[in-house]
């Protein structure tokens, strides 16, 4: 169950649903022993730009084949443009996808490829070639339509993939990792046209990836997926700034882990008691769990949320938190400055703007390390798997 | 392909051919069988009595047996050669396929009247020995063993090269010389490191062609000639001239159990020299 | 012997050179000036062609080598065909029991197949027939057959086939449009070289011809048994350049390489 999604649970009565929703309700998928969904709850309003984002293994792949009618749930309901999608083989669903290795007929051209559906649908020949022109201009390969597919570039094939599938008009477009094997420059290129056509269409593209920062430049809402289950579904800079727990925090950007213990709760703050002593943390910074006294917690810091002080600053006023540190090392990154400092035992990462670099410590130097309170998040420790999915023992 | 959609009982007549063909084959065994257990009167042991107790049907035996495992050996060492040459030149390994395969693909029967051609008394080696006046009488090179086991081995070494080939194509190109270069001789390179990798193929190799020596028909007919006999031989008589269907078909069984007999003396063989190489 | 690769490549050069040398000297007697072959030759005629061209039995026997190697080979394809994509796309678990059986002709020598083939073509009363020796060499080319296709199958990508199920086609006609014509190397090579072995079988099909019908390599052997005239040389010839026209088709179509390709079946 994803946590608090209140308008979408009351938009789950499929019978009002518009062409291009879907709606998941428990939908489970186990092969044999094996679970890899447990019981999934999802929906997605028509026109919506959805990214389902996670690590390798976390079943989104197995997600997007459900919806698409490749494999069938073990359990629970799949509803697209509000019919009940039980039974349904892929060919009768109103969907399109686009295969991480595009699965272009190669020995059929450009055209042909973009006419295949058509053709099965007996569409008239005029109309067929006014749409597979239209479609092939929308994707900017208006004037390769004879070519053969093996005479393209990457990012040529991409768009190919792209038409032959929207063409169809369908109500959802499935896209599986389809950028995943390009390079940085042409991966940026086409995320721009894949959300420029999305944005003209309307069509509800559901997108996979793992790649973060890909996910936060072109979707509208983002499913954060991890050990079968939805970690948080949101809009991108809500899953930011107000991550559900630190498995979403730590997968959707860098985040500075400082482990404590929370020594006492009242009803406005948490008192944890971590490096430098006992610091009061306001409750709004509680993420997804309820705080009880003399278990242990994680601080998370956003790098940027962090202020490098001279040695001497006044750094409480405002009522920050500060504490002494080292500069152990200091980065220009572009328009940046990145700073691995040390606390104690605690390493820590921050980001500032590389125009305020002159005021900033050198590598080497002491300094003071301040935070506002109201910036720092609470998580429970992360359980065994999702841990691992991070390469960490828990 | 990852998941397999549920079929539907109809798909399933798709396997119905093949079922079919596969069927009549085991109906062809099971008639063998009872062809050989029995004579014109009904089930009788009599013709495997008659290989058991009669000397010229045991020499006959012995001859196939001995001579097969002779091509075989010789086939599988004359190859190595061969598939080493077409695993080395790159290049030309597509050309060089095809002066392996055309022969191998060429009926036998064709390949066999070549060695008639060769070793013949008026034949064209002995035609030769004599013109260039080496020899003043043909040589006996045909109607013995010996004709048998050249033509036999001719016949069979393509597979072996094909099989050895295989197996050293799936070792990465660059072992020979990466040994080579650890300063290894060559032939400490053959013996360490290319026969022991291509030792499946050549045992593959050695089982196919000595099943198909012991169950070859034309070439010991044509070189061997009635006097030199296979069991082929035997059973090509039984069927066209005797119509003694029941005894060839003993022969057949016999055939077919020291087929079975060898196969497993031969992955056993193998899976110890695999085990003893390693 | 190898111990020097000197040696061994010499080795290896002579013994390649040798594979087609029997057939390279009937070659060169086809055109034999002489009633017998000998060395050396003295003339060259085409006059063995002639007689093999009208002499009714020869023509006669290419024409049902020809068709029985065609027919045989167009069945055994379509029947693995459709084994193959059944186990590997709906049965999986079944493709290892089904390769076993396949496979397990090949396990048999080739006179114990022989006298086998009999008993079963007799049982049908089709001694001496065209279908009893269709029958036989479908049985015998089956695992020769099988490879092939098998191959193609199993490296044919299955998105596209997922590809053109989301585009709307049912599973016939993604088996039409798509899968066949991707495979389509595979199931070349299994008709030409189930044909080959078809058209060059003698060993299985001389138990099976009769008065009325007998095969080109039969004919062969029936006469080569005989006399050594050089007419056979003619006819051989002949055999050889089909044999070695579809190997060229094969490499053009298909590539030699899946010879040696160690994986698969």
């Amino acid at each position: 169950m994803s946590p608090a999604q209140p308008e979408a649970l009351a938009q789950a009565a499929p019978s009002r649903a518009a062409r291009g929703s879907i709606h998941v309700a428990g939908v489970a998928k186990a092969y044999g022993a094996t679970t890899v969904l447990s019981g999934l709850d999802l929906a997605v309003e028509a026109g919506t730009f959805v990214t389902l984002l996670g690590p390798s293994g976390c079943g989104k792949t197995t997600l997007l084949r459900l919806i698409a009618g490749f494999i069938q749930p073990s359990a629970g309901k799949i509803a697209i443009d509000g019919r009940d999608m039980a039974g349904l083989p892929p060919q009768r669903r109103p969907i399109g996808m686009v295969f991480q290795n595009l699965a272009l007929f190669p020995h059929f051209s450009v055209e042909e490829n973009v006419a295949y559906g058509l053709r099965l649908r007996n569409v008239p020949e005029a109309e067929l070639r006014r749409k597979v022109g239209t479609f092939l201009d929308l994707v900017g390969l208006g004037h390769l339509g004879s070519r053969r597919i093996s005479q393209l570039s990457g990012g040529q094939k991409q768009r190919v993939a792209l038409a032959r599938s929207l063409v169809l008009e369908p109500s959802i477009l499935l896209l599986d990792e389809p950028l995943s094997a390009l390079d940085l420059q042409l991966r940026k290129q086409l995320q721009a046209a894949l959300k420029e056509i999305q944005r003209q269409l309307g069509t509800t593209f559901v997108f996979v990836t793992h790649d973060q920062e890909e996910a936060t430049l072109m979707s509208d809402r983002i499913v954060v997926m991890s050990a079968g289950a939805i970690q948080q579904y949101d809009t991108p800079p809500a899953i930011y700034s107000q991550p559900a727990n630190l498995f979403v925090a730590k997968f959707v950007g860098e985040l500075n882990e400082i482990p404590g213990r929370i020594a006492a709760v009242t009803s406005e703050t948490v008192e944890i008691d971590g490096p430098g002593g006992r610091h009061a943390l306001p409750m709004s910074g509680i993420r997804g769990f309820s705080p009880v006294p003399g278990t242990s917690c994680v601080i998370g810091l956003r790098p940027e949320r962090i202020t490098i002080l001279p040695p001497n600053a006044d750094a409480d006023a405002g009522g920050r938190i500060a504490l002494p540190g080292t500069v152990i090392e200091r980065i220009a990154l572009g328009s940046v400055l990145r700073f691995v400092l040390r606390c104690g035992e605690q390493r820590l990462v921050a980001v500032r703007l590389a125009s305020d670099g002159a005021a900033l410590p050198e590598a080497g130097s002491p300094c003071r390390i301040a935070f506002d309170p109201a910036d720092a998040q609470v998580f429970e420790p992360l359980a065994a798997p999702a841990a691992a999915s991070f390469g960490e023992k828990p | 392909m990852t998941e397999t959609q549920p079929a539907s009982p109809a798909k399933a007549l798709l396997l119905l051919p093949v079922l079919a063909l596969l069927g009549l084959f085991f109906v062809s065994v099971f008639q063998l069988f009872s062809n050989g257990f029995a004579d014109a009167d009904g089930w009788s042991l009599r013709y495997f009595r008659q290989i058991v107790n009669r000397s010229d049907y045991q020499v006959i035996f012995a001859r196939t047996i001995l001579s097969s495992l002779t091509v075989a050996l010789l086939s599988v060492a004359l190859s190595y050669p061969i598939a080493l040459l077409l695993w080395r030149l790159e290049r030309w390994r597509n050309t060089l396929l095809i002066v392996v395969l055309v022969p191998w693909l060429v009926s036998l029967v064709v390949r066999t009247y070549g060695w008639l051609v060769l070793l013949g008394p008026k034949g064209v080696i002995n035609g030769m020995l004599a013109w260039t006046g080496i020899i003043e009488q043909p040589l006996a090179l045909m109607f013995n063993d010996l004709g048998i086991v050249i033509g036999l081995t001719h016949v069979l070494i393509p597979f072996a090269v094909i099989s050895i080939l295989s197996s050293l194509l799936a070792i990465e190109s660059n072992l020979e010389e990466a040994s080579g270069v650890l300063g290894a001789s060559p032939f400490q390179t053959f013996r360490r490191i290319v026969l022991p990798l291509s030792l499946p193929g050549a045992f593959t190799a050695l089982i196919v062609i000595f099943l198909a020596s012991i169950g070859a028909i034309v070439t010991p007919i044509v070189l061997g000639g009635m006097s030199h006999q296979f069991v082929g031989s035997q059973i090509y008589q039984e069927v066209m001239y005797t119509f003694n269907l029941n005894k060839a078909a003993a022969w057949s069984i016999c055939l077919l159990a020291i087929s079975f007999l060898s196969l497993l003396l031969l992955k056993a063989i193998e899976r110890r020299l695999i085990g003893t190489m390693e | 012997m190898t111990a020097n690769p000197k040696i061994s490549t010499w080795a290896g050069i002579l013994l390649l050179i040798s594979l087609p040398a029997p057939i390279l000297i009937i070659i060169g007697a086809s055109f034999s000036d002489t009633s017998y072959i000998q060395f050396p030759p003295e003339g060259l005629s085409l006059r063995w062609y002639r007689d093999a061209l009208f002499d009714p039995r020869w023509p006669r026997a290419f024409a049902i080598s020809v068709c029985i190697a065609a027919v045989t080979a167009v069945i055994v394809t379509i029947v693995n065909f459709m084994a193959a994509y059944y186990t590997q796309r709906h049965a999986p678990k079944l493709a290892t029991w089904l390769e076993l059986a396949i496979f397990s002709p090949l396990f048999f020598p080739h006179a114990a197949m022989g006298v086998a083939m009999v008993a079963l073509v007799a049982q049908f009363g089709l001694i001496g027939t065209a279908p009893g020796i269709v029958l036989a060499h479908l049985i015998v080319t089956l695992p020769f057959s099988y490879r092939p296709i098998h191959i193609a199958l199993r490296s044919l990508d299955p998105d596209l086939v997922r590809a053109a199920n989301v585009m709307g086609a049912s599973e016939w006609r993604a088996l039409k449009d798509i899968v066949i014509p991707m495979c389509r190397s595979g199931i070349l090579t299994s008709l030409l070289f189930a044909g080959i072995i078809s058209f060059d079988e003698v060993t299985v099909t001389m138990f099976l011809i009769g008065p009325n019908i007998s095969t080109l390599p039969v004919q062969i052997f029936s006469f080569v048994q005989d006399s050594a005239t050089p007419v056979l040389a003619a006819i051989s010839t002949i055999s050889v350049l089909i044999t070695f026209l579809a190997v060229i088709i094969l490499d053009r179509v298909a590539g030699l390489t899946f010879f040696v390709r160690h994986d698969g079946a």
